[in-house]
């Protein structure tokens, strides 16, 4: 492990988690949630937690993005806050 | 040592494609050059940076039987380049095609020839 | 915007009560750190796992064998919690009835590489790769012994080959190959498997899921090898049921219920 990887990718990782949040446009937040996915992925693949990660990449990065996606294409896309 | 210094001779010129999609992503002015750069410039580099972690995996190599292993994480590396040569620019073309069919019109300068509205019915 | 306000307060106090409790954790991988060496008088957990778990189930990988064997009771339930969200995606979205004609799912003949110029990039790629995707799908549910992997991820990913043909056709040309009915059968008998190792254990006179009794049902010797192999059957289990939940989620989610068309 390299410690200034892990605050490289830790301050990519909070701003992904704060644009997700803030963003207004529900097809941009998913996305970036999928980013944000993948960076925690990164992050615990670098930690040495191997099975987490790859758990996260198939759950969190793949498959979660696109139900995300569906569910905004069913609904509105604009947030109501 | 020969082998390391290949091998960083691909990472390294994997890492200037990467660069150059990214600088493309931001610097180019509409929706179809952006993906174009960010589409080529990251397949490109992600097979030459792959084929350099393969090469540099052959540094300590001395005979087939005795370092089999190293040929097997070999051809896993290899089994990822050819999937990212498959998938990455058919990635980019669905991406694209999905911009064409929702009305993204690309930029074209007043002075250039303008054959848009011809092909638009065609496709 | 006064709730943003008060979000905000509570969110902020939260983190800092958090992170003050973050100074008293010991180092990353310290190992005289009490969850890694245990307090005087009692020996860790961790420790045992480490030292023993490869004597008592002939398992390479640490994760696999707490998580499935030692651990496997939790396992179960939240393979049920799956099953749940599933059943709860039915109860919600499912559109039962009212149907006015019955959909047709003969095959078309090659209808992925016929229509416009797109359906046939896509279309070539997907029969390219979705064989690989599902081949690596059952190699790490079936390999995850020996490296990362497992049920839940070799499952999630033979339902993400599914969604790719569902992406890249429509929804119909997934529902072939995997029809309403037989996920919801697959989603059952994934459970089934999981909770059938844990009675044979019980009928055999021990435990729910003590998978070392199995011996003699495994054609093994010892309950070592009984219990890698247990590993492997429930790990199978799980990849069934998510693979079919999370096809589901995604037929639901992305046809409202009706099971047609798709995105």
């Amino acid at each position: 492990m390299i410690f200034a990887f892990d605050i490289i990718i830790l301050v990519f990782l909070v701003v992904a988690a704060l644009i997700s949040l803030s963003v207004k446009d529900l097809l941009s937040a998913s996305m970036i949630y999928g980013i944000y996915g993948f960076l925690i992925c990164l992050l615990w693949a670098e930690m040495g937690a191997v099975d987490v990660a790859f758990t996260e990449a198939s759950v969190g990065a793949g498959v979660s993005t696109v139900l995300l996606i569906a569910t905004v294409f069913n609904t509105r896309r604009r947030s109501s806050d | 040592m020969i082998v390391t210094v290949i091998s960083v001779v691909f990472i390294l010129a994997g890492l200037v494609f990467f660069i150059g999609g990214a600088v493309g992503l931001i610097r180019f002015p509409d929706f179809y050059t952006r993906t174009h750069a960010a589409g080529k410039g990251d397949t490109l580099s992600s097979l030459l940076v792959i084929l350099g972690f393969s090469i540099y995996q052959l540094h300590d190599f001395e005979s087939f039987s005795h370092d089999w292993l190293t040929l097997l994480v070999i051809l896993k590396l290899l089994g990822i380049s050819a999937f990212i040569l498959i998938t990455s620019p058919t990635s980019t073309h669905a991406l694209m095609d999905a911009g064409w069919e929702d009305g993204t019109k690309p930029k074209i300068h007043p002075d250039r020839p303008n054959h848009l509205n011809d092909d638009c019915e065609k496709f | 915007m006064l709730s943003k306000v008060f979000a905000t307060i509570a969110v902020a106090i939260t983190g800092s009560i958090l992170l003050y409790g973050v100074s008293d954790f010991p180092a990353f991988g310290d190992p005289h750190s009490p969850a890694n060496a245990g307090v005087p008088g009692s020996e860790s957990v961790s420790l045992y796992f480490i030292e023993e778990s490869y004597k008592d189930t002939k398992v390479p990988n640490l994760v696999t064998s707490v998580l499935a064997d030692y651990r496997g009771y939790d396992t179960m339930f939240e393979t049920v919690v799956i099953f749940a969200a599933g059943m709860a995606i039915f109860a919600i979205l499912r559109v039962v009835g009212n149907k006015e004609e019955e959909v047709s799912r003969e095959p078309v003949e090659n209808s992925f590489t016929n229509g416009d110029h797109s359906r046939i990039i896509v279309g070539t790629t997907v029969r390219i790769v979705v064989p690989v995707i599902q081949l690596f799908a059952l190699y790490v549910v079936a390999h995850g012994h020996h490296s990362p992997g497992g049920g839940f991820q070799g499952g999630v990913i033979l339902g993400a080959s599914f969604i790719i043909i569902a992406l890249a056709e429509n929804l119909n040309a997934a529902l072939r190959r995997l029809s309403e009915q037989n996920y919801v059968r697959l989603a059952v008998v994934g459970i089934f498997i999981y909770a059938l190792f844990g009675v044979m254990a019980q009928v055999l006179g021990r435990n729910f899921l003590d998978y070392g009794v199995l011996a003699p049902l495994l054609f093994t010797d010892g309950p070592e090898m009984a219990r890698s192999h247990s590993m492997l059957g429930v790990e199978v289990g799980v990849a069934f049921t998510v693979t079919a939940i999370m096809f589901a989620i995604y037929a639901n989610l992305s046809s409202r219920g009706q099971l047609e068309k798709g995105l």
